[in-house]
């Protein structure tokens, strides 16, 4: 451009702030400190005398308001009529197109015979199979193998792991990558986890996907390494700050280690919310009969990703609602969401229906109590296991089923009481006030409720270790 | 210069009072912000990439970046700006993906993911805005913050107590990752349009595929440094500037690297990276061992670390599950993992295992006196007991109905030449012992595991048939 046809400056004082800073930038003196107050902004705008001006710019550049001083190309002052802003500038404030979603695809597998691997195995295939290429970590026994698994097998695919920082930044980088509308996991255990809430509570916030599988382990604190559900209470109530819910999965064996996987990743893309799989330490560990599914997936695009191309230009992803109106007003749409989930209760039930005792218990628990059922049954006591798999929207409707009719209630769990207070809660949520006093089989610390206990319990022969 | 394309027409941010204030930034008057802003639009621009960008806006005053930029955006945590860029990079390696950042945000609470993103080196921009102070909060200390320098929470001014001034981009061009960092100023003419340039080449050296980079830009906040934009600008040039000294930290010539297949989605190669087969192995159990138990077979293999008790559990579960049985194994070790006692539980169920821990096994395999002194009496009445005689000299007294095999595991597999087959010898005793399953079930599982080392097979089966030949042996 020769210097002869740039354009000289133009001010609406309007959208002047009257710093100066083109003052100073003005070897012509052409722009001076107006001594009036706009009444419109409360501030003093400059004012322009371009007698002497030579068209530098170099005002324009130093005016920190991109629409402060502009050039002053022809019919320019009528885009600052100031009356009808949606009439000058059209609804939409972008020509981006209007994104739309580019849907996945479910691809046929061939048909295998079952593979023996361990828990965390069986969920970092089955994130494979539910299209997940995208996958962060920061190690953490006992998780730390379904990273390692992830570290082997992703580069053959030419997906991505990356080792994070810390847990907090692994959360982050899932932020990333699901803003960009794509499948993402991680690993953890108990303490990673809850290093990750602030980025769950942002996730929920700003309504993105990614599966959380957290190998729960003891605490508080450092703990030890070994099996606890510790992290019921976390999962269920404490995803980070702010009013957060997110559907919770409990596995039993190495082959739901699988299935729940890709049950969390189409549960998570369907309800755009972060969904939690809580294994424990024992279960991770656990190598048992797997068979794999007959279907894959290959994702797509949802349309209100971030992607980084034209067609979802457009999209925000933010969890900021600024006014109070319109943040009690996001709320109570996450909450009509959370109520919308709760078709995703689920549950099994093993010879609940004519039992006089009823044994409430998931994960490895949930096995070891199952084993006690049929061992009680051998002895002519007529027992049955309510087993959640989903612990958040905990499936209080099949409780209810369970427990009809029966005299005992026993919550067996590897923690202080989380599961029970699941159950508690629930009742008394969904009206139930008539029920049998609840008694419990409890062990921390890493030890697991042994069969014999359950059994100790139910028989009354002596006290269970609290 | 007019201004960029990118910038929206109107900024929703004041949607409330738009007629108004659509066209005013948030920014209060003469800050560095809008600036910065304006160049990094007129880059994108000029680039020609505002489809392909990303703008991640940090925690800060710089919050509402997206009301501004006409691109794809995302809003991060406090500090987390840096890793959520890269969750977008490695996402659509084609984006153009820019983090931007205040002081508090970069160089404090997010310090670990902005090093070790900018140490990973991944193509990514991060446009670092340093005011030395936190605008967004009010005033209190940055970690930039200048010595002497009062602010809300360094009322007295900042002295030794409280740190010295950060020098964010030396200490990132000391790193190896990045690729060009460069420090540059908005206070004088000069200063803006070294300011606009840096922040161009920066970007495009991402859009070529070539690193990272990292602009530090040193900014006015007049508001908080409780000066009129004029004075702010003399003090960043006079006062700042002397400790974070412009120009370019580091400019590295690279070839472009991050260039990224699309992801694979095929199922086969996923198969045979999971070894799934569709082959389906013999089978030669004529039915559950049901003289063992109806239902459920409980096993304890235990050991030291390296005494192999984990692979002879996985083998035992993985035979039982090529017979169609259900099966499960749950390993332990101790906090002594790296060598010291380590134990496996082994269930071997007809449909299904419905307590897969074995704390009062039918079957114990011990590989040391420890082991064989910790389990033996947790053996059920009427079960098995085998123990590398080898090892153990003298065992412990067990319940009388416990069937008990004394076998020299590691003597058997030392005379073999390899000391490491002692616990196939075991699974050869155990086969012998209890009928467990068929030989052939077992063989074929030891041989479906030694498939890539086909040399180690014939020994393999040796140390095997010694196991039944010295329980054999026992029986007469
Ligand atoms: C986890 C967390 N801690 C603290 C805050 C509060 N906070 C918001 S902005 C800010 C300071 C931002 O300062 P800086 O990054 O320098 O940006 P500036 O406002 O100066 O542009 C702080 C501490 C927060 N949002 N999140
Ligand atoms: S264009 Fe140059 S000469 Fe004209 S007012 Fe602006 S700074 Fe002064
Ligand atoms: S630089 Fe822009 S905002 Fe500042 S006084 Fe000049 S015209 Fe007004
Ligand atoms: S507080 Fe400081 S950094 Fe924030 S907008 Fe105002 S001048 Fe800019």
């Amino acid at each position: 451009m020769a210097l002869k046809e740039r354009p000289k400056p133009f001010l609406l004082p309007e959208y002047c702030k009257g710093c100066g800073r083109c003052l100073d930038a003005c070897a012509k003196d052409c722009i001076t400190l107006s001594d009036q107050i706009n009444p419109l902004t409360g501030l003093v705008p400059v004012e322009l005398d371009l007698a002497n001006c030579n068209a530098c710019g170099l005002c324009m550049d130093a005016c920190p308001e991109p629409y402060g001083l502009r050039p002053a190309h022809e019919g320019e002052i009528q885009d600052f009529e100031l009356e009808d802003p949606a009439k000058l500038f059209g609804v939409k404030p972008s020509d981006a197109p209007e994104p739309i979603d580019l849907p996945s695809e479910v691809l046929p597998l061939p048909r295998t015979e079952p593979l023996v691997i361990k828990g965390t195995y069986a969920s970092a295939l089955g994130a494979l199979l539910a299209g997940c290429r995208h996958v962060y970590g920061y190690p953490i026994t006992p998780s730390t193998e379904g990273a390692e698994l992830m570290a082997k097998f992703l580069p053959k695919l030419d997906g991505t792991f990356i080792q994070a920082v810390s847990e907090v930044a692994t959360v982050n980088m899932m932020y990333g990558t699901a803003g960009a509308g794509l499948p993402t996991m991680t690993f953890t255990s108990s303490p990673g986890f809850s290093l990750m809430l602030e980025g769950v509570s942002y996730m929920i916030g700003a309504e993105l996907p990614g599966v959380f599988v957290d190998v729960m382990r003891g605490g508080p604190g450092l703990g030890n390494i070994a099996p606890e559900q510790s992290d019921i209470k976390l999962a269920c109530h404490g995803l980070g700050h702010g009013n957060t819910h997110a559907i919770t999965l409990a596995p039993a064996t190495p082959q739901e280690m699988l299935d729940l996987t890709m049950l969390a990743f189409e549960l998570s893309f369907k309800y755009r919310n972060p969904v939690i799989l809580l294994g424990d330490g024992y279960l991770g560990q656990m190598t048992g009969k797997v068979q794999l599914p007959e279907t894959m997936i290959k994702p797509g695009i949802p349309k209100w990703a971030v992607y980084g191309d034209a067609m979802h230009r457009r999209n925000v992803i933010t969890s900021i609602f600024l006014t109070e109106t319109d943040l009690e007003a996001h709320n109570v749409h996450l909450n009509a969401k959370y109520e919308a989930m709760k078709v995703e209760a689920r549950s099994e039930s093993f010879l609940c229906d004519d039992a006089e005792v009823i044994l409430i218990a998931c994960n490895t628990p949930a096995r070891t109590a199952k084993g006690a059922v049929q061992d009680l049954r051998n002895q002519g006591v007529k027992a049955g296991l309510f087993r959640p798999i989903t612990l958040w929207p905990f499936p209080v409707e099949e409780l209810k089923k369970a427990i009809h009719g029966a005299q005992r209630i026993v919550v067996v769990e590897a923690s202080a009481g989380q599961l029970e207070d699941e159950v508690r809660l629930a009742l008394s949520k969904a009206g139930v006030r008539q029920f049998p006093e609840i008694e419990s089989v409890r062990r921390m610390g890493g030890i697991l409720p042994q069969q014999s206990e359950i059994m100790t319990r139910v028989l009354g022969q002596k006290e269970v270790l609290a | 210069m007019s201004k960029a394309s990118v910038f929206y027409d109107k900024f929703e941010r004041h949607s409330h009072g738009e007629g108004l204030k659509g066209h005013a930034t948030h920014y209060c008057p003469g800050c560095g912000h809008g600036l910065a802003h304006k160049y990094l639009a007129e880059a994108i621009d000029e680039l020609g990439i505002q489809d392909r960008t990303v703008a991640i806006s940090p925690v800060g005053c710089s919050v509402f970046l997206y009301y501004y930029f006409d691109v794809g955006n995302s809003q991060a945590a406090h500090g987390r700006a840096p890793v959520v860029a890269l969750g977008h990079k490695f996402a659509n390696p084609e984006s153009v993906v820019i983090s931007y950042q205040g002081d508090g945000d970069l160089a404090s609470i997010g310090l670990a993911e902005t090093i070790a993103t900018a140490q990973l080196g991944a193509p990514i921009t991060v446009i670092f805005i340093n005011n030395a102070i936190y605008g967004m909060t009010g005033g209190q200390m940055a970690p930039t913050t200048l010595m002497g320098q009062s602010s809300s929470t360094s009322p007295a001014g900042r002295n030794e107590y409280n740190g010295q001034p950060m020098k964010m981009a030396e200490i990132i061009a000391g790193l190896d990752g990045p690729v060009y960092v460069e420090r540059v100023a908005l206070f004088d003419a000069k200063q803006r349009i070294k300011a606009k340039k840096a922040i161009q080449k920066a970007i495009k050296l991402q859009v070529e595929g070539r690193g990272y980079s990292f602009i530090e830009v040193l900014a006015e906040c007049p508001t908080h440094l409780k000066m009129d934009p004029e004075a702010t600008a003399k003090w960043v040039k006079e006062c700042m500037e002397p400790v974070y000294p412009l120009g370019v930290k580091k400019d590295i010539t690279v070839e472009p690297w991050f260039k990224r297949n699309p992801p694979c989605f095929k199922g086969e190669k996923l198969l045979s990276l999971a070894g799934a087969t569709s082959e389906h192995s013999d089978r030669f159990c004529k039915g559950f061992p049901t003289h063992l138990d109806a239902q459920d077979i409980s096993l304890k293999l235990a050991g030291s670390g390296g005494d192999g008790a984990q692979t002879a559990a996985m083998l035992i579960a993985r035979a039982a599950i090529s017979e169609g049985f259900d099966a499960t194994h749950i390993p332990s070790y101790g906090p002594e993992s790296r060598g010291g006692t380590s134990y496996a539980d082994v269930h071997v169920a007809k449909d299904e295992v419905l307590n897969p821990g074995s704390p009062d096994p039918q079957v114990l395999i011990a590989f040391n006196t420890p082991s064989l002194v910790k389990f033996g009496p947790t053996v059920r009445k009427g079960g098995f007991v085998i123990y590398d005689s080898s090892v153990v000299t003298e065992a412990p007294v067990l319940d009388p109905s416990i069937k008990v095999f004394p076998v020299p595991f590691t003597g058997i597999a030392t005379d073999l030449g390899k000391a490491v087959v002692k616990n196939i010898v075991a699974l050869g005793a155990l086969q012998a012992a209890t009928g467990i399953f068929p030989k052939d079930t077992l063989l074929t599982a030891i041989r479906v595991a030694l498939k890539d080392k086909c040399a180690l097979i014939p020994l393999n089966e040796e140390a095997f048939a010694w196991g039944i030949k010295s329980v054999e042996a026992l029986d007469k």
